[in-house]
């Protein structure tokens, strides 16, 4: 190597700080903090509710059978908005795998007089296909908004508007407007109610470990750094080679694979489809992931706040019919939580740099 | 000014240079339309290891064309590029990566809300060994590592490797871009106004890092309006005119009123 002109410095510290303790970083976080507003709630409940109802076991596994479905969303959501994109349709999604499924079950599980008087003679086989049915349909569906997104170059936001229309219209198509019900009271029993030990609800178990496994993904793995710097500067992301359309692919296809899953869960909880309903699944999920710390505008993204902040509409709702005010008043509530969140995200963005 | 045009490039006497060199970088009559703008009509030049080339001209002259064609970011549309005297294709950025040459851009292209050596590995994360590789889990020591590593060498200064870049002043921020490339780069590395939005201290320490740069052995094509800094930090000059560059020197004892001369009046060249 020849040097022509010298370097005039001698490097000496390049750190001129060390990094934040672990325990700072955890105390700071928003995870942390939304969780001790989860405890506050929980304790105010608690104290306020007859003779401590909401502290009861019983309450704890509601709460935790009510949260699966949104938990399950909001961390499908985490990965879309860090990565700077939207999936208004994730409602509709539900209820157009739910319908697949439902039809899927009823078809395969027996002669139709069965099936109307409700006895599978097949059960088993047609709800391990109900199953199947629901991922793929949702999968499909987040396949297809992608292709949308990545064909048209129109942001996620028109196009899973646009889906949403189209995937509650299929699913009045399918069914004429009239839900399926009378599914096997298998799925319910083995599924649906199911609890493990008696005490924790299938559904639930089932969210913390695709949530654990979410977590895993988004902070340990490469994929969830790609996500997240694609949210950050998708200009960045392309110039660093990484293949957008890609990966928004797959965002896509992950959050259609768990709204698949949302919508069976759904049937199996209530042994019939219902095609009126999750119309506020997106918008809650959204609220979810927002108030758990993941940046409306990408780039930032935390599956552990937005699991937390997903319990936060069944703790309110079911605190306040034991404490027999109007569940109504929870729909108030989360709005104003998100308004906090929102407003506490835009002032760390606009904070010096 | 003649005597300017003749004083072109190739000679082994270029004081600082080895005298056996051979060029890192070259291109040979490059040309590159966008439509019917020709912005490229012919550029040559060569750029050696361990030099600082300064690649000057007026306002669409074909600098950021000519800089970004030998990056990989626009594809040719006729002329040769070479390697080492091997003459190679390259139709992307990722093939230029390949073959040791990185880009610094202009807007740095980072990701703002990724940590400092998230960005010097975006796109290029390092892998654990073992069943992890295959789930594509990061490993975060060895970056971290390395990153420090790249960061000390070029005595760049930063308060900590896991801030996000977007909390960093703009000094910084080019600052880790030019590291991230030196640490790629096997052979060249291209600028494009890399101070162009600084303050007088960080314009100190991004020419710091590119001098630290070329000191590396690599070649540093360094895209820059002031030329009367050019004259004093780099160690040659290409000058560019009307999509071809008029001339190559070194910069010792060139005059401020000659290079312009020749950035504003001079001929083609076939350099």
């Amino acid at each position: 190597m020849n040097l022509t002109k010298t370097s005039p410095h001698t490097s000496a510290a390049t750190f001129s700080s060390s990094e934040p303790p672990l325990a700072k970083r955890i105390v700071t976080s928003t995870a942390f903090m939304i969780a001790v507003v989860v405890l506050i709630l929980i304790l105010i409940f608690g104290l306020l509710s007859p003779n401590g109802v909401f502290l009861g076991p019983t309450n704890f596994r509601n709460l935790a059978l009510d949260s699966a479905q949104l938990i399950l969303l909001a961390v499908g959501m985490t990965f879309l908005l860090g990565a700077g994109e939207l999936d208004l349709s994730i409602g509709a999604n539900v209820i157009l795998s739910s319908v697949v499924a439902a039809k899927v079950i009823t078809f395969m599980g027996g002669t139709p007089e069965e099936v109307l008087a409700g006895n599978y003679s097949n059960a088993g086989v047609a709800i391990l296909l109900g199953l199947l049915a629901a991922m793929v349909t949702g999968t499909l569906f987040g396949i297809v908004n992608a292709t949308l997104v990545n064909m048209l170059r129109v942001n996620s936001f028109i196009v899973t508007l646009a889906m949403m229309s189209v995937g509650s219209g299929v699913a009045y198509i399918i069914t004429g407007g009239v839900n399926v019900s009378a599914l096997p009271r298998e799925l319910q029993r083995n599924f649906g109610s199911a609890d493990l030990f008696g005490v924790v609800p299938i559904p639930a178990l089932i969210a913390v470990l695709i949530g654990a496994i979410a977590w895993f993904v988004m902070t340990r793995l490469r994929f969830g750094t790609h996500t997240v710097g694609m949210g950050s500067s998708i200009r960045a992301a392309q110039r660093a080679g990484i293949n957008v359309k890609l990966q928004r692919m797959k965002l896509f296809g992950i959050m259609g694979l768990i709204a698949g899953l949302v919508g069976f869960i759904d049937i199996s909880r209530f042994l019939t489809t219902n095609i009126q309903g999750h119309q506020g699944d997106a918008l809650a999920a959204i609220a979810a992931v927002v108030i758990g710390g993941t940046s409306l505008f990408g780039g930032r993204a935390s599956v552990l706040g937005s699991m937390i902040a997903a319990i936060i509409p069944a703790i309110l709702i079911n605190g306040l019919v034991i404490m027999r005010v109007g569940s109504f008043y929870q729909l108030v509530v989360t709005g104003v939580i998100l308004l906090i969140a929102v407003g506490i995200d835009q002032r760390r963005r606009a904070a010096p740099s | 000014m003649e005597k300017l045009l003749e004083a072109d490039i190739t000679e082994a006497d270029d004081p600082g240079l080895e005298s056996t060199a051979q060029p890192v970088i070259e291109t040979r009559g490059i040309t590159k339309s966008f439509g019917h703008v020709e912005a490229l009509r012919g550029a040559s030049l060569r750029a050696y290891p361990g030099e600082v080339l300064a690649l000057i001209g007026d306002n669409g002259a074909g600098k950021s064309t000519l800089a970004n064609v030998i990056a990989g970011v626009h594809a040719s549309d006729g002329g040769e590029l070479l390697l080492r005297g091997n003459s190679v294709d390259v139709a992307s950025v990722r093939q230029a990566r390949e073959l040791g040459i990185e880009i610094v851009y202009q807007d740095l292209a980072q990701a703002p809300d990724l940590t400092v050596s998230q960005n010097f590995f975006f796109g290029r994360e390092l892998l654990v060994r073992g069943f992890g590789r295959i789930l594509g889990k990061l490993d975060e020591q060895s970056m971290r590592q390395r990153t420090k590593e790249a960061m000390t060498l070029l005595g760049a200064q930063v308060p900590s490797l896991t801030v996000p870049v977007s909390a960093l002043s703009g000094g910084q921020r080019q600052a880790i871009a030019v590291a991230r490339a030196v640490m790629w780069a096997k052979a060249a590395i291209i600028m494009d106004e890399p101070t162009a939005a600084l303050g007088t201290k960080q314009t100190a320490m991004v020419y710091d890092a590119v001098r630290a740069a070329a000191d590396r052995g690599l070649a540093v094509i360094l895209v820059s309006h002031d030329i009367p800094k050019m004259i004093e930090f780099a160690d040659r000059m290409a000058i560019m005119r009307h999509g071809a560059v008029v001339s190559q020197m070194p910069t010792d004892g060139l005059e401020l009123v000659d290079v312009l001369t020749t950035m504003l009046t001079a001929q083609k060249d076939e350099a």
